[in-house]
């Protein structure tokens, strides 16, 4: 299956890990993809300047995976995936904003199509993969793990935008991590939000609540948690230790993305899943992997 | 200052309010009836104080001159909670990111992280700056985890940016 894929500022910039492990399990699970070189930024953090030139960013991404020659589009990010779809939903929607995007698309001989499908990493792996064919793929379960799964929060919601899993009960993800031989909990904080966009403005705030959700998996004994947006990522791996000093506690909770658990029970070798850059203690969760 | 404080000697414009309806395009704004559910979820309530039915409220009533001014827009997380829960599609998210965008137009204080990438998207095409990522003594980035070479904006790109960064 031929798939574009647009990885966004935060992957390209900082989240390499999410990066590297993408690229490695996707081939494995017969999926092709095709980098988008010229793709810019999605337009997210422009949303609260000008909605317009953010309609206008995402726009060109779809134009660039069209041009690509691909009719999956797969955005790992969930906030390049929520300001992609409602930038969609805009243009489709919309004749007036139409009008003036494929204008100004046209002007570096880009094409905008209606009928490209967008995928997140989870639900491309549940439902276009599918849960079968991972489960099938797995050489290695990381039987007696116990992990923690959060989603975030742009991907869910809201429904009515057509969302990857339910936005109060989502379970995909869980689903993911059992299809690889581990166990997940159900925890209170599990649809808390990490905090990241008020990275911009609050950053005290931001590390709160990031902390508070650390701070409550620490408590439930877990062996890790598994993010797949690379500004959770951010949040709580990256950042672990700024978090802890807001909340006041020592953590010590390591954090992997669901594809670096992926290429785990797929046996490839961890450097290529990027696992030397996370920063919080992975050591730790690896220890426990089944060799 | 809390917004009750910001309203005791405001009037309502109703020219602004009008500019927040076009800009919701449709949104129910108008059909809030106050059940407080966005607030009683919001992520950014007990920390921020953010009350996303009091911005609701205000809106409609047409204290818009005075949200825009105010810090308190720029304290939502997105985690887009109101707009799943909100039993009347008033949206409060969408109504947030609307006064600040036009709090841009009219050049009010906003956060200079936001104007800060706006400018970045503008010169390297990305919002976030590239870093180098260091673990015990190593340190590492693209090009020693062998990733792909990211591409600069081109010239067409940046006059379209520009452009669109004018619409209103």
């Amino acid at each position: 299956m031929k798939t574009a894929v647009f990885w966004g500022c935060r992957i390209l910039t900082s989240q390499y890990a999410y990066e590297m492990s993408v690229r490695e399990v996707m081939p494995r699970l017969g999926v092709e993809l095709v980098d988008l070189p010229e793709a810019l930024c999605c337009g997210d953090p422009v949303k609260s300047v000008n909605d317009f030139a953010a309609t206008y960013l995402s726009s060109r991404v779809l134009a660039l995976a069209h041009a690509s020659g691909a009719e999956h589009l797969l955005v790992p990010c969930n906030r390049c995936h929520f300001t992609i779809s409602e930038a969609k939903r805009s243009i489709d929607g919309d004749r007036k904003v139409s009008e003036k995007i494929l204008g100004m698309l046209r002007e570096e001989k880009l094409e905008y199509d209606p009928n490209m499908r967008l995928w997140h990493v989870i639900d491309f792996l549940h439902g276009a993969v599918g849960l079968k064919r991972v489960k099938d793929a797995v050489a290695k379960p990381l039987k007696g793990l116990r992990l923690a799964s959060h989603v975030g929060c742009q991907i869910i919601r809201y429904s009515d935008l057509g969302r990857v899993d339910d936005a109060e009960n989502p379970r995909k993800l869980d689903e993911l991590i059992g299809a690889v031989g581990a166990e997940t909990v159900d925890y209170a904080e599990k649809l808390d939000c990490c905090g990241a966009h008020l990275m911009l403005s609050h950053l005290d705030t931001a590390f709160s609540l990031a902390g508070a959700k650390l701070r409550a998996l620490q408590e439930l004994g877990v062996d890790g948690l598994v993010v797949s947006c690379p500004d959770c990522g951010l949040m709580y791996d990256f950042k672990q230790k700024d978090a802890a000093a807001t909340v006041g506690v020592k953590l010590d909770v390591p954090v992997v993305y669901y594809t670096q658990l992926l290429g785990l029970a797929l046996s490839i070798k961890q450097e290529k899943l990027g696992l030397h850059l996370n920063q919080s203690s992975v050591d730790k969760l690896l220890m426990k992997v089944p060799v | 200052m809390s917004l009750v404080d910001l309203m005791s000697m405001a009037k309502p414009n109703l020219e602004s309010r009008a500019k927040i309806f076009s800009k919701l395009k449709g949104r129910d704004l108008v059909n809030c009836f106050q059940c407080i559910k966005c607030t009683s979820g919001c992520t950014a309530l007990k920390l921020l104080e953010l009350k996303p039915h009091e911005i609701e409220k205000l809106a409609n009533l047409g204290f818009v001159d005075e949200l825009v001014v105010s810090d308190v827009l720029w304290t939502c997380v997105t985690c887009l909670k109101c707009v799943q829960r909100c039993p009347q599609k008033a949206s409060p998210y969408h109504v947030i990111m609307a006064l600040r965008n036009l709090a841009v137009e009219k050049e009010a204080k906003i956060p200079e992280a936001f104007m800060k990438a706006v400018s970045q998207i503008l010169e390297t095409g990305m919002a976030e700056a590239y870093q180098k990522i260091s673990k015990g003594t190593e340190t590492f980035d693209r090009e020693s985890l062998k990733l792909p070479k990211i591409c600069s904006p081109g010239e067409v790109f940046q006059t379209l940016f520009l452009k669109a960064l004018e619409e209103k």
